[in-house]
């Protein structure tokens, strides 16, 4: 665990295995959510993260191969690809300019 | 922006066909209604045969439930090399499917190489996180109203 700055994110990496389903869906609704901040949201496959990214998030059943992929990049872990309270949580943190864990 | 009202633009309905919008189904298990969401897929001429495979093993590593009663299988990586042409469809078990403790009316089912889709399931993620529009999914009974729900906001990009 580490204390990040959200006002440090720029570039947010949503990660599942294809890269063709739910990562699409939450990354859209973070591009949204985002769009004011100056964050570039992508959604990637797990295996090709790319390693300039500032913050992970992905699926709880995919962090290890995220941290495998960016051994030096934050991974947040959720559970539900809506409405995740820790994705929430940062997304809120990265909006106010404020401080979070991950 | 556009007051044009046509609900169901070309590029949605070449990705979503009316004949893949299937609104009163059953399905015994999770199993069952993703082997129905990859022969629609298959019907559609989206896929090869083993995609369906590749769909059952992405739901045994992490589930595609994603909330309000709404899941949307589809393959992994490897199995990106079974999708002939991009092509989703939507499956409806109005007596639900239990999804490992979820309860699943709507199956959207994907198969993608490209991002075609992206616009679409943008779209989807905004009518599940608006609980009324989410029920009325869950409750469409024609392809228009699953048409209606799922056209992309023209104001996303």
């Amino acid at each position: 665990m580490a204390t990040i700055d959200g006002s440090s994110i720029k570039k947010l990496i949503v990660a599942c295995d294809a890269g063709m389903g739910s990562s699409v869906m939450l990354a859209s609704t973070l591009k949204k959510q985002l769009a004011k901040n100056g964050v570039t949201v992508e959604h990637s496959p797990v295996a090709s993260i790319p390693s300039d990214a500032d913050l992970v998030f992905t699926h709880t059943g995919l962090a290890d191969r995220a941290r495998h992929t960016v051994p030096d990049v934050p991974v947040v872990p959720f559970q539900l690809f809506l409405g995740d309270p820790a994705v929430a949580k940062i997304v809120k943190a990265i909006q106010n300019g404020e401080t979070f864990e991950a | 922006m556009s007051n044009e009202t046509d609900p169901t633009p070309a590029s949605l309905s070449a990705l979503l066909a009316e004949t893949s919008i299937r609104l009163d189904l059953t399905a015994s298990n999770k199993e069952d209604a993703i082997r129905q969401t990859g022969a629609a897929l298959l019907e559609a001429g989206a896929i090869d045969a083993s995609y369906t495979n590749a769909m059952l093993e992405r739901e045994r590593s992490v589930s595609t439930f994603v909330g309000e009663g709404v899941a949307i299988p589809h393959g992994t990586l490897s199995g990106k090399d079974s999708v002939i042409n991009d092509a989703l469809v939507v499956l409806r078990f109005p007596d639900g499917v239990d999804w490992d403790g979820n309860d699943v009316r709507v199956c959207v089912g994907i198969a993608a190489r490209g991002n075609g889709h992206i616009a679409l399931l943008s779209q989807l993620a905004t009518v599940l996180l608006d609980p009324d529009r989410a029920a009325a999914l869950r409750a469409a009974t024609t392809s228009s109203l699953v048409y209606e729900l799922l056209t992309p906001d023209p104001e996303d990009e």
